[in-house]
């Protein structure tokens, strides 16, 4: 059968569909009369912060020159002892021979400075990476009790991942930081991590049963029969494989995971939510920071699926 | 070598009881071909399974050169490394080439190191006729070349006893041979070989002895051209007809 059907028509309609959502979208806010201020959101990604420089005590200008684009400032104080002051130029405040008291302004260093968004999303980073990690070690023995023979293990892995896929993250969260935390004096952050790790654990665990069960049985066979011990044949042969096999639904499962890290801003913990929150108490730019916090998420995931779908590549050599 | 004494496999599937293996007993000696055949599922494949203690027996013993796979106390680990076994389905570890499918055993079990491991692959590989392929993966040979590859990563641990497993029953026709050549060439060398096969050829061959098993149980055992041309049994005939 030959059969080609053009594909332009239906990128069209995609196009179309799309333009219709933006139209919609811009209809919206006009009906709200929300005036978008999108210049006022760079700022809080990095901005220049202005780094005022005080005389440190009593005394008089020496002397102001120029080196570079700083200027020096040559200060002595009453009881003669001298400093000198660095400023950017343009800033200078005081001139030669000028007497100046404690605390005058000399003149000022414009520095760039990260701002909170950057913060958050710094934050959002770290925690869902300790987080994730900390999740696949949970989730690799709690997949391997899983598998086990010895009922107690067993018994016990299947308790920890129907209890947490049993509740939500939430809820968890917040078990975690006002109980657990509380109990064992437990830092927000520390208690955040714990938390998402737990969580992301639990669905580790069944995605490293399924791939482990996913291996012919053959292959254990054949380890085993070779003389390997239940742990070498796990190590060498089993896992390599069934690693492959979970790559991409445990990336799926980390991309969740730092979507679902927005909830630890609950407990108070300063991630990408929580700093876009705080950002719209400073600004009335709600709507501006929600899809700017919403793009970075999706900047995150969709990087991260791009290094995933590359490492599949890799490890597809020997199929 | 080899010492079963009335053994026997009970499994336990979806309420049926299945005498698997119904009280054997034979004996292999040192450098002796023995030939397993009888109809599907008559507990070939388990009784074999038995040898290396891949299947848990219900009563009886296994003796490998003087290790009692009933005894608690033995390793079995100890026991399997001189124990080669060679499957149907050649279970060749897909994400590991043919070289390192051979020296990895030799490597983590009888602590060999790499040159040494490697020098025992090449060897090996030469042996079974596919020294060019060492740097290959599985998926990239026939069926024959894993199989042969597989009867090298057995022998690679020089196993005391080798037990096949249907080896040629899932290669297409044309490869049969050079599998069972070399297997011919391993029986002349002196190793003691337990196999499961529906190969005559090969057991009127090479074989010293042939059982032939039906519901769990040997019914009847001789030399080939005894059990082959005059078989005593009424169920060996019958099974004897339907495949020669
Ligand atoms: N893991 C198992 N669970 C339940 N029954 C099994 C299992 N393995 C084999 N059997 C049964 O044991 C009998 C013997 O099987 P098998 O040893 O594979 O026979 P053969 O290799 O001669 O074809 C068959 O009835 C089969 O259904
Ligand atoms: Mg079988």
């Amino acid at each position: 059968m030959k059969q080609k059907t053009p594909t332009w028509p239906w990128t069209l309609l995609l196009g179309l569909i799309l333009l219709t959502v933006a139209g919609g979208i811009w209809w919206a806010t006009k009906r709200v009369d929300y005036t978008w201020r999108w210049n006022r959101v760079p700022q809080y990604f990095v901005y220049r912060a202005e780094l005022v420089e005080h005389a440190p005590a009593d005394g008089r200008v020496v002397e102001v020159r120029t080196d570079g684009d700083d200027a020096v400032v040559v200060f002595e104080s009453d009881t003669g002892e001298r400093t000198e002051i660095r400023v950017d130029v343009g800033t200078v405040q005081v001139s030669e021979g000028e007497d100046l008291f404690e605390g005058d302004p000399v003149g000022a260093r414009f520095r760039w400075r990260v701002g909170p968004l950057t913060k958050g999303l710094w934050t959002t980073l770290w925690i869902s990476f300790f987080s994730g990690v900390l999740g696949l070690v949970l989730g690799l023995v709690a997949g391997l009790a899983r598998v086990s023979k010895n009922p107690t293990l067993r018994g016990l892995a299947i308790l920890y991942v129907e209890l947490i896929r049993g509740t939500p993250l939430l809820v968890q969260i917040f078990i975690f930081y006002f109980f657990i935390g509380t109990v064992l004096n437990l830092d927000r952050i520390v208690a955040g991590i714990l938390a998402l790790a737990i969580f992301a654990g639990a669905y580790t665990a069944e995605i490293v049963r399924a791939g482990i069960q996913s291996i012919p049985r053959g292959q254990m066979e054949a380890a085993r029969s070779l003389g390997m011990t239940l742990p070498q044949a796990m190590r060498y042969i089993i896992l390599p494989q069934a690693f492959k096999r979970i790559l991409p639904p445990l990336a799926g499962q980390f991309i969740s995971l730092i979507k679902d890290s927005s909830l630890v801003s609950v407990i108070a913990i300063t991630d990408l939510t929580k700093s876009g929150r705080e950002v719209i108490t400073s600004t009335f730019a709600t709507f501006e920071i929600w899809f700017t916090v919403a793009a970075l998420y999706l900047l995150i995931t969709s990087l991260l699926s791009q290094v995933i779908l590359w490492m599949e590549r890799r490890l597809a050599v020997s199929d | 070598m080899i010492e079963v004494r009335d053994l026997v496999k009970i499994f336990h599937a979806r309420g049926h009881v299945v005498r698997a293996v119904d009280g054997v007993s034979t004996h292999v000696a040192r450098g002796e071909v023995v030939v397993v055949i009888g109809p599907s599922g008559s507990g070939k494949s388990t009784f074999l399974r038995c040898l290396n203690g891949l299947e848990t027996f219900d009563e009886g013993h296994v003796v490998i050169d003087g290790m009692d796979l009933a005894d608690k106390k033995t390793d079995i680990n100890l026991v399997r490394r001189e124990v080669g076994m060679v499957f149907q389905q050649f279970n060749l570890f897909p994400h590991k080439t043919v070289l390192d499918n051979i020296c990895l055993a030799q490597e983590v079990v009888r602590k060999r190191s790499r040159q040494e491991a490697e020098a025992k692959a090449r060897q090996l590989l030469a042996k079974v006729g596919i020294a060019e392929k060492e740097s290959e993966y599985p998926s990239r040979l026939s069926g024959g070349q894993q199989q042969r590859v597989a009867i090298a990563r057995a022998l690679a641990m020089d196993p005391k006893v080798m037990l096949f497993d249907e080896p040629t029953s899932a290669l297409d026709p044309e490869m049969v041979g050079e599998v069972l050549d070399v297997m011919k060439q391993l029986a002349r060398e002196g190793m003691t070989m337990v196999v499961v096969t529906h190969e005559m050829g090969f057991a009127r061959e090479v074989a010293d002895r042939v059982l032939f098993m039906d519901e769990g149980k040997i019914v009847e055992e001789g030399p080939p051209d005894k059990l082959f041309s005059a078989p005593e049994h009424d169920r060996t005939k019958l099974f004897l007809s339907q495949v020669l």
